[in-house]
């Protein structure tokens, strides 16, 4: 009789042992049937996931009624926890805020959210991404933010969906000191003779500026694949155009065709950058070594954003010298940078979406602002934020915002991976594989094919 | 005595129909997309409640069968929810246009036909194979001269032993990026002074594949020596013993003893690289990220030179967001895998016959 209680218990706790993965497992189960009939029944999936939300959020151990915001950039987690602590003292709501970066992108995470029914209310994504996520991000248009910041992101079907919540700029950062002593001003650059004049002015005096080399470029794809395949390649489609102007993007989003002239000049120039770059860093460098090398001063031009800034002000031997961006001149006349919010928060349409609207709203004013400004170190991308970016390179993003000579980020339009694609020419280039029209026949074939793809 | 049987009878049953009808209601409620928050622990209870009433329910006859279910449950449902449940699903998705969130419509079997006209996905089915054919024969060689070795009288052998298999002990991922340094800052010395290439051997497409060869085998290499270790240890000494009377030399010993005498752990390690090698990612992930160009492989200009076959259905996936393509892939990845090994348990089984 003991043996058989004994047998009976042993029996229990493995049922126990089965409950507790039996309630995962039907959250597994469940989510496949979710996406089974996703497509089929819209609006029945809506009304499911809407209350499942609610449900993840209790369990996650936040209060109920928080707005769950996804964050995709790690390193302004623990401004954005103040973000929601000041929230909470200013409002009396709650506002969580969950963290995914590094290695893993949200883009990915938040598909695996999706198919569990634990779906944050604001979350981040790039612009291409929008039409994934079609149908099921609200519409912000109204709201008094709008009217404040020319940054918003526009949807064709969904209207206002993107709350930009800070601006990056790209170009070719510069280190002010090293250009003033070679007699070099930054303003001039703006067509392929003054740079070519620049450079080679800069490069016989490598030796009194105590520069290793003038660019500081890496087109090292596996690590650095989305410096050269996304940013730089990006400065092809906008350089010198208006915000607005999408003519480059749109020719390469009609099945991945480019421009053969703009390409060509754009070579040449890439060719000047690959011809004065230092060689250790150009073909097998890393990011590290290329932002310690700009910051200890031994190179002129560095091909990053202002995202760098931390980096090279942390530096133990970053002397103090000023920075800002020097266009990319590939053609005359090109004075502009590239700047603009590389990804927006948006709001899930089956989720809290009015309390999201409030706490947005609230992000867009002064109180929130200080904190993105003064503690994240962020560009506000609203004209009436009265906080100036502690950004060592704001002066000179702040100088184009206001002449009106910035691009946009339409390089984040492009079809995802192709920058897995196009840094690998790069990467060719610069190892002398091809010169500059082999660089444009090639781009053009990786192009098509990967759009046909 | 009977009352009690039959009341046992009774418990049993209500115990086991109550709990079909739970877990009917609670797939009932699934399906129709229901958002009852009791869903879940209707499923949970009425499979207890199922387990509950076979457990006690009073018979001879069946008792062992019943027990052996009652006992294996947790496994096989386990593995019905993570291996059986996402192979269906995975099947099925492969013949739709899934994105990851949604699938809008049936695509028959467009992506099947889509991934055998991407030069870049037969390009890293040829390099993998390449890759399994050069890993089975150089891991095995390599490990079994290290095996040699640790068999022999040499001093600080467990030293060896163990330092031979530390690098399996770090996982893929770190050891892609130790080695990542290694090439591009320490063999980049040694290939400037030979060959005047002061580039990574990470940046050229072939000497990136001979460099991912070469870290998976330091990787590999020190695990199947420990299996031919033990094998060479089963060698039974009397045999040994009495070889070395008739005056075998060292080298017929190895040959005709000892090789003969491990053949089965030589198929086993065999098929462990193979498999291993197949389903090789994260060296090749950390270590190049299936970067390298390739200029001319079926007309077209490939930018994915060291892409092997588990990082290309990666990236379909994953980074160019084609999830049903990516699928679709894996379908052709599994058959495959699932070939080398039905094959192995069958050339296992015949080996063992013979012994």
């Amino acid at each position: 009789m003991k043996k058989r209680i004994l047998a009976l218990m042993m029996a229990g706790v493995m049922v126990l042992g089965l409950t507790a993965c039996g309630g995962a497992a039907t959250g597994t189960a469940d989510s496949g049937a979710a996406a089974d009939s996703g497509a089929a029944a819209d609006s029945g999936a809506a009304a499911d996931s809407g209350a499942a939300a609610d449900s993840g959020a209790a369990d996650s151990g936040s209060s109920g009624g928080a707005v769950r915001l996804l964050n995709g950039k790690p390193e302004i987690d623990n401004q954005l926890q103040d973000l929601a602590k000041k929230y909470k003292e200013e409002t009396g709501k709650d506002v969580s805020v969950e963290t995914i970066g590094g290695d893993t992108s949200a883009g990915d995470e938040l598909k695996k959210m999706y198919q569990a029914d634990n779906m944050p209310d604001i979350f981040v994504i790039e612009a291409n991404q929008a039409d994934t996520w079609d149908g099921m991000l609200a519409d912000l248009s109204g709201e008094a933010w709008t009217n404040d910041t020319d940054y918003e992101l526009v949807h064709d079907t969904m209207g206002t969906i993107g709350f930009p919540y800070t601006v990056e700029a790209t170009a070719l950062a510069y280190n002010a000191d090293v250009l003033e002593k070679a007699g070099v001003d930054p303003a001039s650059l703006t067509s392929p003779s003054a740079w070519k004049t620049a450079v080679e002015t800069l490069d016989s005096k490598k030796a009194d500026l105590g520069l290793t080399a003038v660019f500081g470029w890496c087109a090292e794809p596996a690590n650095l694949g989305w410096s050269s395949g996304t940013h730089v390649f990006g400065q092809y489609l906008d350089a010198g155009l208006k915000l607005d102007d999408k003519t480059y993007i749109d020719l390469l989003n009609d099945g991945g065709k480019i421009d053969e002239g703009r390409m060509k000049k754009f070579a040449e120039f890439i060719g000047m950058m690959n011809q004065y770059s230092d060689p250790e860093l150009l073909v097998d460098g890393t990011y590290d070594n290329q932002v310690k090398g700009f910051a200890e001063g031994k190179y002129a031009f560095v091909t990053q954003g202002n995202w760098i800034n931390g980096t090279v002000t942390s530096n133990e031997n970053y002397s103090g010298f000023k920075m800002g961006f020097a266009p990319y001149g590939f053609d005359d006349g090109f004075d502009t940078i590239i700047a603009g919010p590389p990804s927006y928060w948006t709001v899930y349409s089956n989720g809290k979406v009015d309390d999201a609207k409030a706490f947005l709203q609230w992000v867009s004013e002064d109180s929130a602002q200080n904190i993105l400004v003064n503690d994240a170190g962020l560009i506000s991308p609203f004209s009436d934020c009265t906080y100036a970016a502690a950004d060592p390179f704001y002066d000179s993003i702040k100088s184009y915002m206001d002449a009106g000579k910035t691009s946009g980020w339409h390089t984040m339009l492009k079809k995802d991976g192709l920058q897995n694609v196009t840094c690998q020419v790069f990467a060719d280039y610069a190892q002398g594989k091809m010169d500059a029209d082999g660089f444009v026949s090639t781009m053009a074939q990786v192009c098509s094919s990967y759009y046909a793809e | 005595m009977v009352d009690n049987a039959v009341g046992k009878r009774l418990l049993s049953l209500l115990c086991i129909f109550g709990g079909v009808a739970l877990v009917v209601a609670a797939l009932i409620l699934d399906v129709s997309r229901s958002n009852a928050p009791y869903r879940g622990a209707f499923l949970v209870i009425g499979i207890v409640g199922i387990l509950v009433g076979l457990f006690i329910f009073p018979t001879l006859k069946y008792h062992r069968a019943l027990m052996n279910f009652v006992f294996l449950f947790p496994l096989l449902f386990a593995f019905l929810v993570t291996v059986i449940i996402p192979l269906i699903l995975g099947i099925r998705y492969s013949f739709t246009n899934w994105d990851g969130i949604r699938f809008t419509k049936e695509v028959g079997l467009e992506n099947y036909t889509k991934m055998f006209q991407q030069p870049s996905f037969i390009w890293s089915i040829l390099l993998t194979f390449l890759f399994v054919v050069v890993n089975m024969i150089m891991v095995n060689l390599v490990a079994f001269l290290l095996a040699l070795l640790c068999t022999s009288k040499l001093k600080g052998l467990g030293f060896f032993r163990a330092s031979y298999f530390l690098p399996n002990l770090i996982g893929g991922i770190v050891l892609g990026y130790i080695w990542q340094f290694i090439f591009a800052n320490v063999v980049t010395n040694i290939t400037t002074a030979l060959f005047d290439n002061r580039y990574s051997m990470l940046s050229e497409t072939g000497t990136a594949f001979i460099a991912i060869i070469v870290v998976y085998i330091w990787q590999y290499a020190g695990y199947i020596m420990l299996i031919y270790i033990t094998g060479l240890n089963t060698v039974p000494g009397e045999i040994l013993e009495a070889s070395s009377i008739d005056g075998a030399n060292p080298m017929q010993t190895l040959f005709q003893i000892k090789i003969p005498m491990i053949a089965p752990t030589i198929t086993i390690c065999t098929f462990l690289t193979l498999t291993s090698a197949f389903k090789q990612f994260d060296v090749n992930l950390a270590l190049t990220n299936g970067t390298g160009s390739v200029a001319d492989f079926m007309g077209s200009y490939l930018t994915n030179g060291t892409e092997m076959l588990a990082l290309n259905i990666y990236n379909t996936a994953v980074i160019k967001d084609n999830y049903a393509l990516g699928e679709a892939k894996a379908v052709l990845f599994f058959i495959i895998l699932a070939c080398v090994s039905i094959l192995q348990v069958y050339i296992s089984n015949k080996k063992e016959v013979e012994l």
